[in-house]
């Protein structure tokens, strides 16, 4: 027995309790509660625990005993009819008519009657015809009851004092429905050996000393979702790094996510197996006409931009479709359209929908941060300079390289590849500057870099997790136990 | 992005000289491609620009990568021989499918690679540079089994015959369209004409029906053929010829003769394939201020020879001229980027940007992080699950009617788990409370995320709020708990709110009270047996939700 373990895992009410038992005389939780000072339900509750703990033992005893009933307890106060009945003809000079004594007596019709029975079966009155009619008188024999010496009345009171009751006159109470009997469980509690041990460990260390090492009950606390806080320290960090951030919108306009971005509407990459469509609702509303004119203009001839645009019909049914948001790059869109400051710089965490089948590399949903720094004298060096610093801000690397790209609203494109101190080489980005086509009829003087990161697989680094699912962990133990992510 | 699988030995025959893995893989990062596997000498290359057709054999990649490591520079001459064959154009494909290119390639040695690589080539280059087959469709024939001049006209659907690939009885173009697995594919491509395109010979043979299936007879390309005529069809007269150009380009690679074709179409005759290389010209300060390095001007004509341009400077400008197959200048921007890769973006140095601009994040993501250190203060764990959702969980499971409610829906689940996007929250977290039962009680947790409704009013029909949900699970998961919840939430954030008897499915009888504040609503309440039973959790359950 780690009797230190367990002398420090007593609550306070368990070190009381154990404290007013004794190793010879058994005590009841009654016993308990008057010397420890506690509540009765606390004793109780105590003693089953250290019960648990093996350090005491309860012993149960089981006794029936007599209890008054409310017929029981109004005699006891007011008398037994059969009392009150002779009393009565007593005051009324031992003799009287059977009329008057009732009166006297205020009995109840049963009471009177069944007073009557019993006065007349212990000989305290004879009975007698007159012309007057049932007149009635007292023995002598009533002397003992009138002087409080009636063997019922005796045991009425020594039930209602829990003492013992012969049982002839146990009989006539239950009989006669003044008392009841009641089954009653006494548990009694004996310090056992190991409590013995236990309790003078607890006298001699005192009781403001627990042993340190010993176990404690666990705290769960409030806590965040630990890839959310990923996710806002990404944000703190662009906020940091002069971005404002931009609207997060799940269900979009193909016109956002497809349009503006310069990509044709027969391109293969806006069918149905790369992005998701809605059945309900399906269509959506577009911005100005100008600008919807604009866009239509520079997808089909260039719009004036010095472009040959894609050479085809545009429609201005395809772009209003509703879809959810399939990448990042669509907030970059809307806030082009919706008017930009220059210089400046704007990023969006957005949470996107592909078709792929969920597994421990791909989520149904997932998180892009995207961005684009807009000024009048934007150039390549700026794309790779901004790059570098979100790879090293953003992604922990120590080193970068570039490598073309393909994106159909940049060009140039870059992918910018980083290496992490763990994770080697990775891709970690899609860059550009903003197409001609896309950015010119928007009206925006300047250039656009844009930038777009697949955040999820950082994070899952981040947060020391192999399988990505569990950035949207359904599982509360693992979340009880996560750590909270370190700010660096 | 189009994979396009190659033999290392081929490649490197190619270009003329051998290869490593390493090699390779580094040199076809110019060409925008990306090494995805590699078994043996097979490797598969991911090639992201969907705009460069001509990149999409071995025969073109080894082109590209032939001028980063050699000195063979500029635009490659092919030698076109002239052929005496005629392609005779209806009038009557005009509504259909207009226009036609071609070119016979004689000399032709069939090995194993080239014979790999072609047809991946047209069906590549159909996909992506095609649109499916609706831009351009191309076919390839045994030239040695046709009689010229060739036709290309329209019948009515029961009126021509001919075997389709991999059948073996004729079947007319309706039973085609219908019956035929890739005639039902395409079908759509000729919805609504009543004559379909054929393609044959002068003696009626049958080559082709565009765009949908070659005959089975004369439409095919295998170890023993020695001339081949490519064919491409489609709606649009230069897609037409680029398109022809990547295939007749790819085979001239190999070294077999090309001859071209006379298309004669009613009013006018063209001669393809057409190798006369396109123009572009280029300011050569907008060169410098894009890259933003001091680039000479005999810098900028060497970069684009390197990238395949032939380049002259002529004032402040560059003219270009660039290969026959390639239609992705669109811009001087895509000239600029051919001479940024030239240059190497590995030798680029990265500037900062000066300009000083202000950070800040939006007033919705500063209200949710409230509300979470709020829900955090209350001892609460915050949990994430997804916004889109099966429609079963957001009814039936918490007793509404699927009938009456309505959802974002998506046309094209995955899986009819993941088939709509909630509505509300609490549902997602009973289901998370289902999942861990075997954790210890109570529970109590939160989440705070979109949930969606459908709002005409809306631009996007949808409206889309952030709630807040709490669940307590277990002791003390009582109503006047989850009331005390609601107190501490509103008066920290310095809110009233007004609360009314409500009725709600999932909630008990008289334990729940729909919430308003100001014009955000929500509701508390305990969560009901049946409801609770369908998520099969077992001990009392309070929630709060409310938008925020």
């Amino acid at each position: 027995m780690d009797t230190g373990k367990i002398a420090a895992s007593l609550s306070e009410i368990e070190r009381r309790t154990l404290k007013a038992l004794d190793k010879g005389k058994g005590k009841s939780p009654r016993d308990i509660s008057e010397e420890a000072k506690l509540p009765i339900d606390s004793a109780r509750r105590a003693l089953q625990w250290l019960k648990e703990k093996s350090l005491i033992d309860l012993s149960e005893r089981k006794e029936k005993s007599l209890k008054l009933m409310p017929a029981g307890k109004s005699s006891l106060r007011k008398g037994l009819p059969e009392k009150m009945f002779v009393e009565a003809l007593a005051e009324l000079n031992g003799k009287a008519l059977m009329g008057a004594v009732r009166k006297k007596s205020q009995l109840n019709t049963p009471e009177y009657h069944a007073a009557m029975g019993l006065a007349k079966r212990n000989a305290w009155i004879s009975i007698q015809k007159t012309d007057k009619g049932i007149e009635l008188e007292l023995t002598g024999l009533e002397k003992d009851l009138l002087e409080g010496k009636y063997s019922l009345e005796k045991a009425l009171r020594a039930t209602e004092g829990k003492e013992s009751v012969d049982e002839k006159d146990k009989g006539e109470l239950l009989k006669r429905g003044l008392a009841e009997e009641t089954m009653n469980i006494e548990r009694t509690a004996l310090l056992n050996a190991n409590g013995e041990t236990i309790l003078k460990q607890l006298e001699s260390v005192g009781k403001r000393t627990y042993n340190v090492q010993g176990e404690v009950p666990r705290i769960f606390i409030g806590k965040k979702q630990p890839y959310i806080q990923f996710l806002n320290q990404l944000r703190k960090k662009l906020i940091s790094l002069g971005f404002k951030e931009m609207q997060e919108r799940l269900i979009v306009q193909e016109f956002y996510n497809f349009d503006v971005l310069f990509q044709p509407q027969n391109h293969p990459a806006r069918s149905w197996t790369d992005t998701y469509q809605l059945k309900q609702p399906t269509f959506g509303r577009l911005p100005d006409k100008k600008i919807v004119a604009k866009v239509k203009a520079a997808h089909e001839n260039g719009g004036g931009t010095g472009s040959r645009g894609w050479e085809y019909k545009w429609d201005e049914k395809i772009a209003s479709r509703l879809m959810p948001c399939a990448h990042g790059t669509t907030a970059d869109a809307r806030q082009l359209v919706e008017g930009v400051d220059v210089p400046g710089k704007y990023f969006v965490i957005n949470r996107c929908y592909r078709p792929d089948v969920l597994d421990a590399t791909h989520l149904v949903e997932f998180n892009q941060l995207d961005g684009f720094v807009v000024g009048e004298d934007m150039n390549f060096r700026h794309l790779l300079g901004i790059l570098k610093e979100i790879a090293i801000e953003v992604g922990g690397a120590e080193e970068v390289k570039f490598f073309p790209d393909y994106y159909p609203f940049t060009e140039p494109s870059v992918q910018l590849s980083a290496k992490h101190p763990q994770l080697g080489w990775v891709e970690l980005a899609g860059a550009g500057i903003f197409r001609p086509e896309m950015i010119e009829p928007l009206g925006i003087k300047g250039r656009a870099i844009a930038w777009g990161l697949g955040i999820d697989r950082l994070a899952a680094f981040k947060l020391g997790i192999s399988d990505i699912r569990y950035l949207f962990a359904q599982d509360l133990g693992w979340l009880r136990d996560s750590k909270m992510v370190k700010v660096d | 992005m189009p994979n396009v699988n190659v033999s290392l030995k081929d490649i490197g025959k190619l270009v003329g000289k051998k290869l490593s893995v390493k090699e390779f893989k580094e040199a076809v990062l110019y060409a925008k491609g990306e090494v995805d596997a590699i078994e043996g000498d097979m490797i598969t290359v991911d090639m992201k620009d969907t705009n460069r057709p001509d990149l999409l054999s071995a025969e073109g990649l080894a082109r590209e990568i032939r001028s980063r490591i050699t000195r063979d520079r500029g635009i490659t001459k092919y030698k076109i021989r002239k052929g005496n064959i005629e392609l005779l154009v209806d009038k009557n494909v005009a509504n259909i499918r207009p226009y036609i290119a071609a070119a016979i390639v004689k000399n032709v040695k069939v090995t194993e690679d080239f014979l790999i690589q072609i047809i991946q080539l047209q069906e590549k280059v159909c996909l992506t540079f095609g649109r499916k087959r609706k831009e351009a469709a191309i076919g390839l024939y045994d030239w040695t089994k046709l009689k010229g001049p060739m036709h290309y006209r329209a019948y009515k659907p029961r009126e021509k015959k001919f075997i389709p690939l991999e059948y073996k009885v004729e079947m007319d173009l309706e039973e085609i369209l219908e019956d035929h697995p890739t005639g039902r594919e395409y079908k759509h491509l000729l919805e609504g004409k009543n004559k379909y395109p054929i393609f044959e010979d002068n003696n009626g043979v049958v080559a082709s029906m565009p765009p949908i299936i070659n005959s089975q007879i004369t439409g095919k390309v295998s170890e023993n053929t020695k001339e081949v005529l490519v064919e491409v069809t489609g709606h649009n007269q230069e897609r037409v010829n680029t398109a022809l150009n990547v295939m007749v380009s790819a085979l001239a690679e190999r070294g077999f003769d090309i001859y071209s074709v006379k298309v004669r179409y009613p009013n006018r005759t063209v001669i393809t394939p057409d190798f006369t290389p396109k123009k572009v010209s280029v300011n050569l300060d907008s060169i410098r201020s894009f890259s933003g390095m001091d680039l000479s001007n005999k810098q900028i004509v060497e970069l684009l020879q390197k990238a395949r341009y032939d380049a002259k400077i002529s004032g402040k400008k560059v003219v270009c001229q660039y290969p026959s197959y390639r239609q992705d200048i669109l811009h001087p921007v895509d000239v600029i980027e051919d001479v940024l890769i030239s240059y190497g973006y590995g030798n680029i140095e990265p500037t900062s940007i000066e300009s000083a601009t202000i950070g800040s994040e939006r007033i919705e993501t500063k209200q949710v992080d409230l509300a979470r250190d709020i829900c955090v203060g209350l001892g609460l764990q915050e949990i994430l699950t997804y916004t889109m959702t099966s429609k079963k969980k957001q009814t039936e499971t918490i007793d509404l009617d699927p009938e009456k409610e309505k959802f974002v829906e998506i046309e094209n689940p995955m899986s009819e788990n993941y088939a709509i996007f909630r509505k509300r929250l609490f549902p997602e977290l009973l289901e998370f409370l289902s999942k861990n039962k075997h954790n210890s009680y109570p529970q109590k947790i939160f989440e705070v995320g979109k949930t969606l409704e459908l709002d005409a009013k809306s631009e996007t029909g949808v409206n889309e709020k952030n709630t807040l949900c709490i669940i307590l699970i277990g002791k003390g998961a009582e109503f006047n708990t989850i009331k005390s919840v609601l107190d501490a939430i509103t008066s920290n954030k310095g809110e009233t709110y007004s609360l009314k008897e409500t009725q709600l499915p999932f909630l008990e009888k008289g334990k729940q009270a729909e919430l308003a504040l100001g014009k955000r609503k929500g509701f508390i309440g305990e969560v009901s047996k049946s409801t609770l039973n369908k998520f099969g959790l077992e001990q009392k359950t309070v929630v709060l939700e409310l938008e925020i």
